[in-house]
């Protein structure tokens, strides 16, 4: 059916300007209330009870993010997060064929199991194999905590680029085919640069998923592998408020800004923001 | 290359490729790479988790099987303290997040549509351990909200204000799911109310419809499947997962998750089948909550044909 | 059926519409007599949908007035509107059956404060007699019977006569429609078309209908306004735009039109250089250079304009035969299958008078 766009300046649920405005404000103070605190507390030195405004301010967050701690705790972070978003994409890009170009029987059930591990969070499903982590000399390793991080993302990645597959035309496949192209260098050059940009959304949802990642981390890297949402935790839990929102300001910037980079993409999309939900 | 020269040469090529790997059996090939890591850690899991529950404890050699492990852990007043607890913050974090969320949607989408939407969305990749941060600096006895009460000279002392964080009704915990979810729910919304339904509103419009019948009979109606779908997201996350009640609920009544860990890592491992017994008893919950969203989405995939 | 007192008068009075600095509507006047058929005819993006979209009232004017029997629309919500709009896709709600699509209006439309405020619009006084009316306006387009159905089994033809049924069953005082068919196939349309002139002729309604279909208006319409620009350019009866065009613009849309260049003096058109004397018509256009239009059908062979015959086309029921006339200036003529013209004979070529129509050069612009 040729779709034609709504028409131009249809305004009918529009309430008074005023009260509009007004609402407007009350979300947008809502939902940037609780970064205030965050933000502020970063560069407190001393600030007490009533203050609403810190007595001193001090550089303390930014050398401690610059402590060779943390930059180590990012470097382990940033390894795992990219490897895990690289596998899982190469996963994803063959399950997501099988996905979004064949109908076969059973489709239901992978897509029932290719969607519980994104929606039931990791805890559950981690405490009953973590003895196998440690018995097979996994457990601790960074190698054990990227396989446990492939089981929220590799099923993301699947639906997400399942979707870009079942959007492709195959006639550009076969018409590469048709042009004297084998398989592979179709794959290569026809392929993967049609499907890109839901490549690359999919790359930085995923590499967000498990930088945000904690409890699977825990669970497997046994307190050895140490990224940065265990600092993070353990900084909550001490009584140095600083430090805790210093750390919490290097954990929440990259993925800010990997939204803000792929928002334009995802609009109308809610599957797309079922992983982000999860962090 | 000589082959894009002789006209048969990609057809046989292709078939090459098909006698390969037989058509039918394709599918399966390029999913099991998928297939192996959610059956092994997924699927293993949760059997894991129940067979241990079970009574089985694997490299130990020994499996009693019992269902001992249940019947304590139901019969524990702590459990079902935590139960009560978690059933408490799923139903408030799900109904505030729907109701709030959708009520933003409604809001945005006549107002400033753009800047509010990519505020919404940067909100949703913020993780929630730094989401339990904020929401435990904003609403401890010293936090912000405190002490902006103090300024203004509603509260006496961090004493005074309320006991939002590490509460026993588990405020915070609801505040920090509130405030994660609802924009998801938001953005979820935001996506359901296309062009299409604006040009159904016009259409209910023209036939007489005001504000109040628009928005119950046609706008709300349509937008349900997908907003159904995201508050069982909603909930089944709130269900399942450990960081936020962990550092802004107590830990006597802890919600579920908390609980499977704390028992899980008690030093008597005669405990551990008990962890798994709750940690079955949270996948399962999770699981439910899935299946009720799969029948939403395809009875919504149904509507839409 | 009919109730002599429901057809409206619409006048539409110096209607502008303007989006930031895009003018997509300006100064258009609108006349419909109780009863008329109208359609308002354009090239998309002329402004005729968002004309429709301010007589619905679904988007405010930003200049002009829009008044029913005289009556001022302005302030009345599109919901209070005596006004039924058809869009140009069905717009079915899909969570209703059929009948509750059709019943949506009335159940909206009948509480009684609403219907003291649209006058003429019969309220539903009971659930009984919303079905009742519901299913007569289904037999009415057809569709009788099928009540129950869910609106996704339905096919592109019978969705769109669903939503005729939905906004008819209000017997609206006006009735408006956007391209209702342009998205069915070529003989649905024709069905559609004939099931929309009887659904007015029974209904004594006055109807404004918009297309970019010129044939469509023709057949449908008692009178054409013809919208370019966002402007009005031209009204009239559907023989005018072929007979004597408003403007080379409107001539030019009704397409295969033959114009040409000349000067207007002393009250007569004069052709160029050595044709001045066969093309010689009096008229009222003013002095100076100026364009005589004149469609193919209305120059014929045999009369004592020289031409020269360079490509013939088979057209179904005639022949388009391109001539070039000695100066070079070219005329397309339509002649009855049969005759005998090849290229590269010489003609002598005749011009209806009647159907000759002479503009300043201005005009052009």
């Amino acid at each position: 059916m040729r779709g034609r766009t709504s028409l131009p300046g249809l305004s009918g649920l529009g309430s008074p300007r005023g009260l509009r405005a007004t609402t407007t404000v009350v979300v947008v103070a809502a939902v940037l209330l609780p970064l205030v605190p965050l933000l502020v507390w970063s560069v407190a030195g001393t600030w007490r009870y009533p203050d609403v405004v810190p007595g001193r301010f001090t550089r303390r967050g930014l050398d401690l993010v610059l402590d060779g701690e943390v930059v180590a705790a990012t470097a382990t972070s940033l390894l795992i997060a990219v490897t895990v978003a690289v596998l899982a994409c190469a996963i994803g890009l063959s399950a997501g064929r099988a996905i979004g170009l064949y109908r076969f029987r059973g489709r239901r059930l992978v897509q029932f199991l290719l969607l519980a591990p994104v929606i039931v969070p990791g805890l559950a499903v981690t405490l009953g194999i973590q003895v196998f982590f440690v018995r097979y000399g996994l457990a601790d390793t960074v190698l054990g905590v990227v396989l446990v991080q492939l089981m929220p993302t590799v099923p993301y990645a699947a639906t997400l680029l399942g979707a870009a597959y079942a959007n492709l035309d195959v006639d550009y496949e076969r018409q590469a085919r048709t042009l004297g192209s084998g398989p592979w260098r179709t794959f290569l050059t026809v392929t993967v640069p049609l499907l890109r940009p839901a490549l690359v959304t999919t790359a930085l949802l995923t590499f967000l998923i498990s930088w945000s990642e904690y409890v699977l981390t825990l669970l497997i890297g046994g307190g050895q592998v140490t990224t940065l949402p265990l600092l993070l935790f353990a900084a909550i839990g001490s009584s140095d408020r600083t430090a805790a929102a210093a750390l919490g300001l290097l954990v929440v910037l990259p993925p800010v800004v990997i939204v803000l980079l792929v928002a334009r993409r995802l609009r109308g999309r809610d599957d797309a923001w079922m992983g982000l939900a999860r962090g | 290359m000589s082959q894009s020269v002789v006209p048969t040469g990609p057809t046989t090529r292709q078939h090459a490729v098909r006698r390969g790997v037989p058509e039918r059996l394709r599918p399966l090939l390029l999913l099991s790479p998928a297939l192996v890591v959610v059956g092994v850690f997924f699927v293993g899991g949760v059997a894991q988790a129940v067979l241990q529950s079970l009574g089985r404890q694997p490299f130990l050699g020994e499996t009693d099987w019992s269902v001992e492990a249940y019947r304590a852990t139901f019969a524990d007043p702590a459990f079902r303290a935590s139960l009560t607890l978690t059933l408490r913050v799923v139903v408030l974090s799900t109904g505030l997040a729907t109701v709030l969320g959708v009520a933003v949607a409604l809001l945005v989408r006549r107002h400033a549509r753009g800047p509010l939407t990519t505020l919404l969305q940067s909100t949703l990749a913020v993780p929630h351990l730094v989401g339990a941060l904020c929401i435990g600096l904003l609403l401890s006895p010293s936090g912000f909200v405190s002490r902006l009460g103090a300024g203004a000279g509603l509260v006496d002392g961090p004493q005074d204000f309320w006991v939002l964080t590490n509460d026993a009704f588990g405020w915070g915990i609801i505040a920090e799911y509130t405030w994660k979810e609802a924009p998801f729910v938001a953005v979820v919304a935001l996506a359901a109310m296309t062009p299409h339904v604006r040009d159904l509103e016009a259409a209910a419009r023209v036939l007489g419809a005001g504000r109040w019948r628009r928005l119950t009979t046609v706008t709300l109606p349509l937008i349900a499947p997908p907003v159904a779908a995201a508050s069982v997201l909603v909930a089944s996350f709130a269900a399942a997962s450990y960081e936020v009640p962990r550092l802004l609920g107590q830990s006597f009544p802890a919600t579920l998750p908390v609980v499977a860990l704390q028992r899980y890592q008690d030093t008597d491992l005669l405990v551990r089948p008990q962890a798994m017994a709750v940690a079955t008893i949270i996948a399962v919950l999770s699981l439910t909550l899935v299946a009720a969203y799969l029948t939403l989405v395809s009875r919504l995939s149904r509507r839409s044909l | 059926m009919a109730d002599p007192t429901l057809a409206a008068r619409l006048d539409v009075d110096g209607l502008g519409a303007r989006f930031g600095d895009v003018t997509a509507v300006a100064d258009l006047d609108l006349s419909l007599e109780p009863g008329s058929f109208t359609a308002l005819l354009g090239p998309s993006g002329c402004g005729k949908s968002t004309t429709l979209a301010m007589v619905a009232g679904l988007l405010t004017p930003t200049a002009g007035d829009v008044r029913l029997d005289g009556a001022s629309l302005l302030g009345v919500p599109a919901e209070r509107r005596p006004v039924s709009l058809v869009f140009q896709k069905p717009l079915l709600f899909p969570h209703l059956s059929v009948e509750q699509n059709v019943a949506y209006g009335l159940l909206a439309r009948g509480r009684p404060r609403v219907r003291r405020r649209t006058g003429a619009l019969t309220g539903a006084a009971s659930r009984q007699e919303v079905v009742t009316q519901v299913e007569e306006m289904l037999e009415r387009v057809r569709l009788g019977g099928l009540g129950r159905r869910r609106v996704g089994e339905l096919s592109g033809g019978q969705e769109q006569r669903v939503a005729l049924a939905r906004a008819l069953v209000l017997r609206p005082r006006l009735l408006l429609l956007d391209e209702p068919f342009s998205q069915l196939d070529a003989d649905l349309r024709a069905e559609m078309r004939t099931l929309v002139r009887e659904l007015h002729d029974e209904a004594d309604l006055t109807t404004l209908f918009v297309t970019h279909d010129q044939d469509e208006a023709v057949e449908l319409a008692d009178t054409i306004v013809l919208m370019l620009d966002g402007r009005l350019a031209g009204a009239g009866a559907p023989e005018a735009f072929y007979t004597s065009p408003p403007s080379v613009a409107a001539a030019r849309f009704f397409g295969a039109t033959n114009e040409v260049a000349g000067t207007v003096v002393h009250g007569h058109f004069r052709g160029p250089g050595p044709l001045e004397p066969a093309l010689r018509l009096p008229t009222t256009a003013p002095e100076g250079p100026a364009v005589l239009v004149v469609r193919p059908e209305a120059v014929g062979l045999g009369g004592d304009v020289p031409a020269l015959v360079t490509a013939t086309r088979f057209a179904g029921s005639d022949v388009l035969v391109d001539t070039t006339l000695p100066d070079g200036q070219c005329l397309r003529v339509r002649v009855p299958l049969g005759t005998r013209v090849a290229v590269g004979d010489r003609v002598l070529l005749a011009l209806d008078t009647e159907r000759c129509t002479v503009f300043a050069q201005e005009a052009l612009r």
